[in-house]
């Protein structure tokens, strides 16, 4: 068997198939195309949720010293990710929904969803109610950065922290309320959850 | 998104928590902004003791003791606000407690207004004399058992004599 599992510095184990020169290259027919592609996304998932790394843009595929380069720069076998390859795959995830554009209406950065934006809301709503703070008001701040112990979403972007309330607030169990943050700088703002009522 | 927002309404009072909120987040900010710039005058002034260079030490402390000053301040108004967050919270509660109990008032009135003073008493007083015939009843047939038991004695005495 010539490629083998390799375990990265940062102790992330990499499938054979990461060895194997023409995963790096974008290939033409589509069915080994589309293959190839749910591999890498796989692998990209993986890797950000072992090393909690939320955002990835096209030029993360040419550095050799970012936080993906033990992904996309394989030494041992002399290859690199092309952009122009990270950019389809990067489309692919967004138009499945394991990634989204951020900031909105460009195509070159994405925030990756490592987990569903829906197990993301699941997380705050059991978060806000099992600290009691259910129809309280709570700036997206305080949410991120609560007084004592660190919350859950404190490590998650602001727009991931966005989508995972405005799931919520469809089902009916958080509501946002704008405002000014203090500076009148991003993320201000605030929401209050509560029990949805039963239709 | 699309989908109205629902649950309660979002009241001017609301809005003014939020607010004040938003402010206590800006304090807390502030904060650590002034925590970072004190441990460094800490750190600067440590290399500058070890470089041997006194002066330097003093001015980077005299710093130091400024953002102490500030941190305490900055402290202090932080909890005024916070204080002030959570008495309005609680006044929000207090008063949904009185609605409760303005509520449970209104029925409680309801149901006596259906429970006559009249009726009930006349229905104690029922009660009573039907509770005193049955112990008339109870009494005489305790007796009339006595006397059975009696006469079965007495049949017991006379079998006895007999032996």
């Amino acid at each position: 068997m010539p490629y083998e599992p390799f375990t990265t510095e940062s102790g992330f184990v990499l499938q054979p198939i990461h060895s194997f020169p023409p995963f790096f290259t974008k290939q033409h027919h589509p069915s080994i195309l589309s293959d190839a592609t749910q591999q890498w996304i796989k692998l990209i998932l993986g890797y950000a949720r072992h090393r909690r790394l939320w955002t990835l843009r096209v030029e993360d595929a040419e550095s050799k010293d970012g936080p993906w380069n033990e992904v996309f720069w394989n030494p041992r076998i002399k290859r690199q990710m092309p952009q122009q390859y990270l950019e389809y795959i990067t489309k692919t995830m967004v138009s499945e929904g394991s990634a989204f554009w951020e900031p909105p209406r460009q195509t070159r950065s994405v925030i990756v969803c490592w987990s569903k934006v829906d197990a993301w809301a699941e997380t705050l709503y059991d978060w806000v109610l099992s600290t009691g703070q259910m129809n309280t008001i709570l700036t997206y701040y305080e949410i991120q950065n609560p007084e004592t112990v660190e919350g859950p979403m404190s490590e998650t972007p602001l727009p991931l922290l966005l989508k995972a309330i405005q799931v919520l607030a469809k089902s009916g169990r958080a509501q946002q309320i704008e405002g000014e943050a203090a500076d009148g700088a991003e993320g201000g703002g605030g929401v209050r959850f509560f029990r949805a009522v039963a239709k | 998104m699309g989908a109205a927002q629902s649950g309660p309404k979002i009241t001017a009072q609301d809005r003014a928590i939020l607010s004040m909120k938003a402010q206590r987040d800006k304090l807390r900010e502030y904060r650590k902004k002034i925590q970072v710039v004190l441990d460094q005058e800490q750190r600067i002034a440590k290399e500058a003791l070890k470089q041997g260079n006194k002066e330097r030490a003093l001015t980077a402390l005299r710093r130091r003791k400024f953002q102490e000053s500030l941190l305490q301040k900055t402290d202090g108004q932080l909890e005024v606000l916070t204080n002030l967050v959570s008495n309005i919270e609680f006044a929000l509660i207090e008063k949904d407690v009185l609605f409760g109990l303005e509520q449970g008032n209104k029925v409680l009135k309801q149901i006596h207004s259906e429970m006559d003073i009249e009726k009930v008493q006349k229905l104690m007083d029922d009660t009573a004399e039907g509770i005193r015939y049955q112990r008339e009843i109870d009494e005489m047939l305790m007796s009339t058992m006595s006397v059975e038991e009696e006469e079965a004695v007495q049949q017991e005495l006379a079998q006895l004599q007999a032996e």
